[in-house]
């Protein structure tokens, strides 16, 4: 029984204890807060429902409590002494001595004194309801509203008899981590909606109060223990989410519809076909596997011709190859002259000049040719003669042969040449700027003999019937090796290997009056069929 | 002498106030209406504070005591609070009469007849709370309270603190615990 009630004795002291320095905290905050703010010598103020006056302790260190007096008086009545208490404050180590009156008379002066030793020291009249230092509000909570940007504020008013509608409150509220804050008045009322904050951020929130100053006044109170709260997410405007979703469907079909209507052209740029020869060799991959002894064997004379009329057709670099013609039959206004080799052999190595494209683009330059190409084989005894040409373009003639042919290839292939150069003088030199497609003798290997290119008045191109072959050398790689032969030389393809087309320039120098040297061209390698 | 001038005065004022009788009047029972008389009454402190001249003369006015100790306040009944009250505001009248009489300074003059008709208008107000019924029953008994109840002050200055105080003082007590306005809220 002892032991429980010298606990419970324990636990009200202790509780005491707190409170007492709880609110001996308030008072010394209060206290140093006027100290800084306050400029009369004397200081009051009313907490709860008692007026503290205090003053500073002077230079002199070795001031004694008991050496001042502290004496009150209101509505002409006698004055009334007060004990003098002194304090040390920790915070700023400064002392102070005050005084403190229970319940004093409100709305009505005051006439407070301090004498030391006799003489007056400080006075001042008062009216105790106008210095009013109350304490903080309390219980402070904030809490989401549930609304974009808003938070609910609310606190208990401190606990002040008469005076629970005299007061005015100051909410500061800031983002967490930040300096600036905004501050809200409010009037008497205990509760406030903080608006027009930021979404999903988490705030800090002070309070504090004062009297509103018609019946009361006093000092603002210092502020509470900020409270956090945070905002709830911002919503999604619903006619924001339809908006956007019925323009992402919008998009949709519209990108939905170019796809469908241009698929072709899209799938032709993303996923460009690979170029194969089959269109050119009908039947060869399909029905003969590739083989092409067979695939000519069968598609001999339509395949010539058509195969010829669409290397006539042919744009891109073409390089048409002439067989054996000996234009000097005619006697026409056809100049031939011969560049040098080494252009030439660029030329072949390039085998993309533009001059030859689109010289290869006049048909009638080529029907011309045609015409003269057929006279020409009528005719074989009028090779001997030449004409001067002037040439833009390069025709590069492939011999096919046996070897013991190939002297006399060589012989028909560069006699026109010859005769044409030894005729052509050195005007037409200079004047030429076509490259000439030398001549190639090589043994056992498909044979060039080129000619320049011919710049005709008329500009027409002699027809090609089908016993002249013509090779276009295009871009695809793809080189056919004809020579321009009849029936009978066909017959011996079979006889003669598969070569790759390698294109050796040589030149003769017996041949070649002017050509001393042998040049040998950038070798291509195509693979072509067997001869 | 004074104080049976006084307790005349007091007894002129009732009848004044009983001749005045209206319709029963609804409870007004906002203290806004009060706190814009005390603003009013301290409008006059500072005209007062501000005047150069024909500020009125030094005589001594008879005016009620504004002191209020919470603790004795609270143990007198709502009765003997509006007897205070009502004498207060009697006084008052009578000493800011007075005085404007000898007031020519134009802003203090009316700041002055703004006090006296502020003063009639509490009348009215503690008439519709129901709270002139005490003064007859309380006053033929005990006229000692009326001296204690009053001071002298010796100039309108001193007058018009008093005003000041008392109204912000007895007056609003009084009509914050009037029992027509604790009907009202409950």
């Amino acid at each position: 029984m002892t032991k429980m009630r010298s606990d419970r004795l324990k636990i009200v002291f202790m509780l005491c204890l707190a409170f007492v320095t709880t609110g001996g905290q308030h008072f010394e905050s209060k206290v140093a807060q006027l100290l800084q703010d306050e400029t009369e010598d004397i200081k009051c103020f009313v907490e709860g429902k008692d007026l503290t006056c205090f003053w500073e302790e002077e230079e002199e260190k070795n001031n004694l409590h008991d050496q001042y007096t502290f004496t009150y008086s209101y509505e002409n009545k006698n004055k009334m002494p007060c004990a003098v208490s002194s304090l040390s404050l920790l915070a700023s180590n400064k002392t102070i001595f005050f005084c403190k009156l229970s319940k004093p008379p409100f709305f009505a002066t005051l006439n407070v004194q301090v004498l030391r030793d006799g003489r007056m020291l400080y006075s001042r009249s008062l009216n105790a309801e106008n210095f009013l230092f109350l304490d903080p509000p309390r219980n402070l909570t904030v809490l989401s509203s549930g609304k974009e940007g808003q938070l609910n504020v609310s606190w208990l008013p401190p606990p002040l008899k008469y005076m629970d509608d005299s007061m005015i409150y100051e909410v500061r509220y800031a983002v967490e981590g930040s300096n600036m804050g905004k501050v809200e008045v409010i009037k008497v009322s205990t509760m406030l909606v903080l608006l027009g904050l930021q979404s999903d951020t988490r705030y800090k929130v002070w309070v504090r109060v004062k009297p509103d100053g018609v019946s009361y006044k006093g000092y603002w109170s210092a502020w509470t223990e900020p409270v956090f709260g945070v905002t709830p997410p911002s919503d999604m405007d619903p006619l924001i989410v339809l908006l956007v979703l019925f323009i992402g469907l919008i998009l949709c079909l519209l990108s939905l519809t170019v796809f469908l209507s241009q698929h072709k052209f899209l799938l032709k740029k993303l996923w460009p076909d690979i170029p194969t020869p089959e269109h050119k060799f009908p039947g060869l991959f399909t029905v003969y596997k590739g083989d092409f002894k067979e695939w000519m064997s069968q598609n001999n004379g339509s395949m010539w011709g058509r195969s010829v009329h669409v290397y006539t057709e042919e744009l891109a670099s073409p390089l048409e190859v002439l067989s054996e013609v000996s234009l000097t039959s005619h006697g026409t206004s056809q100049r031939e002259e011969r560049k040098p080799p080494e252009e030439e052999e660029e030329k072949e190595s390039e085998r993309s000049d533009s001059g030859l494209t689109d010289r290869w683009r006049e048909p009638p330059q080529a029907h011309w040719l045609m015409e003269q190409l057929k006279a020409l084989q009528e005719n074989p005894e009028s090779r001997s003669q030449s004409s001067l040409l002037q040439s833009h373009d390069t025709y590069v003639t492939l011999n096919q042969g046996d070897n013991e042919r190939q002297a006399d290839d060589v012989f028909e292939e560069t006699l026109p040449l010859q005769t044409l150069f030894t005729t052509a003088g050195t005007s037409s030199l200079s004047t030429s700027r076509s490259d000439l497609g030398s001549l190639q003798q090589s043994s056992g290997s498909g044979r060039l003999s080129s000619q320049s290119s011919f710049e005709y008045p008329n500009h027409t191109w002699p027809p090609k019937g089908p016993g002249y072959a013509y090779m276009a050398v295009a871009d695809s790689g793809v080189s056919m090796d004809y020579s321009p032969m009849s029936s009978s030389r066909i017959a011996e393809l079979g006889r003669h290997r598969m070569y790759t087309n390698d294109y050796k320039n040589e030149i003769f120098p017996h041949k070649w009056p002017f050509s001393g040297q042998y040049i040998k061209s950038g070798s291509e390698s195509c693979a072509g069929p067997v001869w | 002498m004074q104080t049976f001038s006084g307790l005349v005065s007091v007894l002129m004022v009732f009848v004044w106030l009983g001749g005045n009788q209206v319709s029963p009047l609804r409870p007004i029972c906002d203290l806004r209406v009060l706190d814009h008389f005390v603003r009013e009454a301290r409008d006059s402190e500072v005209i007062m504070r501000g005047c150069r001249g024909g500020c009125g003369v030094m005589k001594p006015y008879l005016v009620p005591l504004t002191s209020v100790d919470f603790a004795v306040w609270e143990h007198i009944d709502v009765h003997g609070q509006a007897v205070e009250v009502w004498i207060g505001l009697s006084l008052l009248d009578q000493a800011l009469s007075n005085a404007m009489k000898t007031v020519s300074n134009s802003p203090l003059a009316n700041a002055l007849d703004n006090n006296i008709s502020n003063i009639h208008s509490l009348g009215h107000i503690l008439h519709s709370l129901d709270l002139q019924q005490a003064r007859s029953t309380v006053l033929p008994d005990d006229s000692a309270p009326a001296s204690t109840q009053t001071q002298e002050v010796s100039s309108l200055s001193e007058l018009l603190q008093v005003q000041s105080s008392f109204l912000r003082g007895k007056v609003r007590l009084l009509l914050s615990a009037a029992p027509a306005c604790q009907r009202q809220n409950s």
